[in-house]
């Protein structure tokens, strides 16, 4: 069985810039987080997958079939771009229903796919009010439900939380990870914020000037470190002297003090050295680092 | 005790769909019903739908008038005027059908690429020239059963103004494929440059202003051109800058009443109408094939 998405020596250069530079990348089943600064070539990538863009060199294979080349293939894609994309004159229903038949839908079988995807993300009462009345959270998840009309097998969510107020940015997340979990449609989801990442991702892939620098899945990245961090009210510099008395490799970290390579015998240092300044501790142990500490 | 029924709710949850996908097929068919359904308003508010209606009542009243004219006083006015025919039909609609044109194609075209819509038809299994040959195909049709509808009033009128319906249909049978082959002419260029021009903007204002404005600015020039006798050969050549005429001048051609002495010759009006249609086609379809590569 092909992987639901390959990436083979997938170039595409325009006129004078490499947008993507020979990238070779599988994506599997689940949540997948595409990361990158401006300019990485996570949209270029994306375009390659739903087959707006036909690459310069390699392929980009969806099920193992490319998208440019065979357009049948993209009816088990659905796209949700960063951008407006949403007509304002139609009622949410009614463009769905369109949406679904343009993915191949039959027009009773769009209509019933239509209402149950508004129900899904929560636009069941509002869905025969015209879209040009909607609330800029309302129209996300317009852009969500027509990604998720024809039940496709993948969806590619170009920065789904942008423009969102904290409540709204979290309530798009959740229903994100709904899709991926629960409805079992795989998820691919360009952004740069690492914390929707880390919140919602199985896996990342980050690109960086056109090429994987880095991928695997989120918990890898974000495992539990041989650092500790303790949290001490008041003696925070006499702390740090004492560990270093003591061999350890000791500094502050925000607000905590990180004390790094430590072993089950260095957990008896770190409590003699407390006991010796009296600090009053409020917190110790290791802490799972945050993708936004990797890659800055 | 109460005996009501008891109901209970079920969440069914998430459903996968597992009924049939009909791929690229079905793709074109919905655009091309929704591109109809754009052209006539429907599905929107009372403006949208008040517009094709007022352009159907002005392509109806001609025929109508004729038809009125033609069955009715017939008998009468035969000797004094030359009443007008199918053949007379197109040359009197033909303005109001590019304005027609200019003012409702562009709401298939120019919608789709402002509010972006494009980019989620374009990611579905359809491609560009399928998008182009939907709205195409769409608009054309809508075109076709206006110029249609008063051709065949028209000659409901004539025959049953007649006085032996069934001779009168026996003696001009030949109408009927000429009105219709001429309105097929017709459409091809009503269609495809409002078309073309609209996928040059995003302003539906825009590409029907350029429209009119080309057509009004084609005519004029060329009919002051034609009117000069300084300007002797070319006054016949300025006949090509028309072009809102030339499809006129190839129905004309159909209907047989078109001289070549006095005109160019039926060759060059052809093989000019079928560059102006043809390369009105490539650019709209150049246009949207450029989105995608």
């Amino acid at each position: 069985m092909p992987p639901l998405l390959e990436a083979r020596n997938l170039t595409k250069r325009y006129s004078g810039a490499i947008a993507l530079d020979g990238v070779s990348v599988e994506v599997e089943r689940g949540i997948t987080g595409l990361l990158g600064p401006n300019g990485a070539g996570k949209s270029t990538a994306i375009k390659l997958f739903l087959g707006l863009l036909t690459p310069t060199e390699g392929a980009a294979l969806v099920m193992g079939e490319s998208p440019s080349e065979n357009v049948e293939i993209r009816a088990h894609l659905g796209y949700m771009p960063e951008h407006d994309c949403i007509p304002s004159n139609m009622t949410a229903t009614e463009f769905l229903a369109h949406m679904a038949q343009i993915s191949g839908l039959p027009p009773s079988a769009a209509r019933t796919r239509a209402a149950d995807t508004l129900r899904h993300v929560g636009l069941d009462e509002e869905r025969y009010r015209s879209i040009g009345e909607y609330s800029t959270g309302m129209i996300q998840r317009v852009k969500l439900a027509q990604a998720l009309a024809h039940d496709p097998s993948v969806v590619f969510l170009d920065e789904p939380t942008a423009g969102l107020d904290p409540v709204g940015r979290e309530e798009m997340l959740a229903l994100i990870r709904r899709t991926g979990r629960e409805f079992g449609i795989s998820i691919v989801l360009s952004t740069h914020l690492m914390g929707d990442v880390e919140t919602t991702c199985d896996r990342i892939i980050v690109l960086e000037d056109g090429r994987v620098s880095e991928s695997g899945e989120v918990a890898g990245f974000t495992a539990e470190s041989e650092t500790i961090f303790i949290d001490v009210d008041i003696g925070v510099d006499e702390l740090i002297e004492e560990l270093t008395s003591r061999g350890l490799s000791a500094s502050v970290d925000g607000v905590s003090v990180a004390v790094r390579d430590v072993g089950d015998a260095e957990y008896d240092h770190i409590r003699d050295a407390l006991a010796e300044v009296g600090a009053r501790l409020r917190r110790l142990g290791p802490r799972r680092r945050r993708l936004t500490e990797i890659f800055r | 005790m109460n005996d009501a029924p008891e109901g209970r709710v079920f969440d069914l949850g998430y459903r996968r769909y597992d009924g049939a996908r009909e791929g690229r097929a079905r793709a074109r068919q919905a655009l091309f019903v929704n591109g109809i359904r754009t052209c006539f308003g429907l599905g929107r508010g009372a403006w949208a739908k008040l517009l094709p209606i007022l352009f159907f009542v002005s392509v109806m009243t001609p025929a109508a008038f004729f038809s009125v004219m033609g069955g009715l006083l017939g008998d009468v006015l035969v000797d004094i005027v030359d009443l007008p025919g199918h053949e007379d039909y197109y040359g009197i609609v033909s303005p109001i059908l590019f304005i027609f044109a200019a003012i409702i194609a562009p709401e298939l075209l120019c919608p789709d690429r402002r509010e972006r819509v494009i980019d989620l038809y374009l990611v579905r299994p359809m491609t560009a020239t399928d998008y182009v040959l939907g709205r195409w195909s769409a608009f054309f049709l809508v075109s076709v059963a206006f110029i249609y509808s008063g051709q065949l009033l028209l000659l409901a009128g004539l025959t049953l103004g007649a006085e032996e319906p069934l001779e009168y249909l026996r003696e001009n049978w030949l109408d009927i494929p000429r009105f219709l082959a001429a309105g097929l002419a017709i459409a091809v260029i009503t269609t495809t440059i409002p078309l073309a021009a609209a996928s040059l903007t995003t302003r539906r204002a825009y590409a029907s202003a350029g429209v009119i404005g080309l057509f009004v600015l084609s005519s004029v020039v060329s009919g002051m051109v034609a009117n000069e006798g300084q300007f002797g050969e070319i006054a016949r050549w300025a006949r090509l800058i028309d072009i809102g005429g030339i499809q006129t001048e190839i129905s004309d051609m159909i209907f047989g009443e078109y001289e070549s002495a006095e005109n160019l010759p039926r060759a060059l009006m052809i093989a000019w109408y079928t560059l102006i249609g043809g390369g009105a086609a490539y650019a709209l379809w150049w246009r949207y094939r450029s989105l995608a590569r």
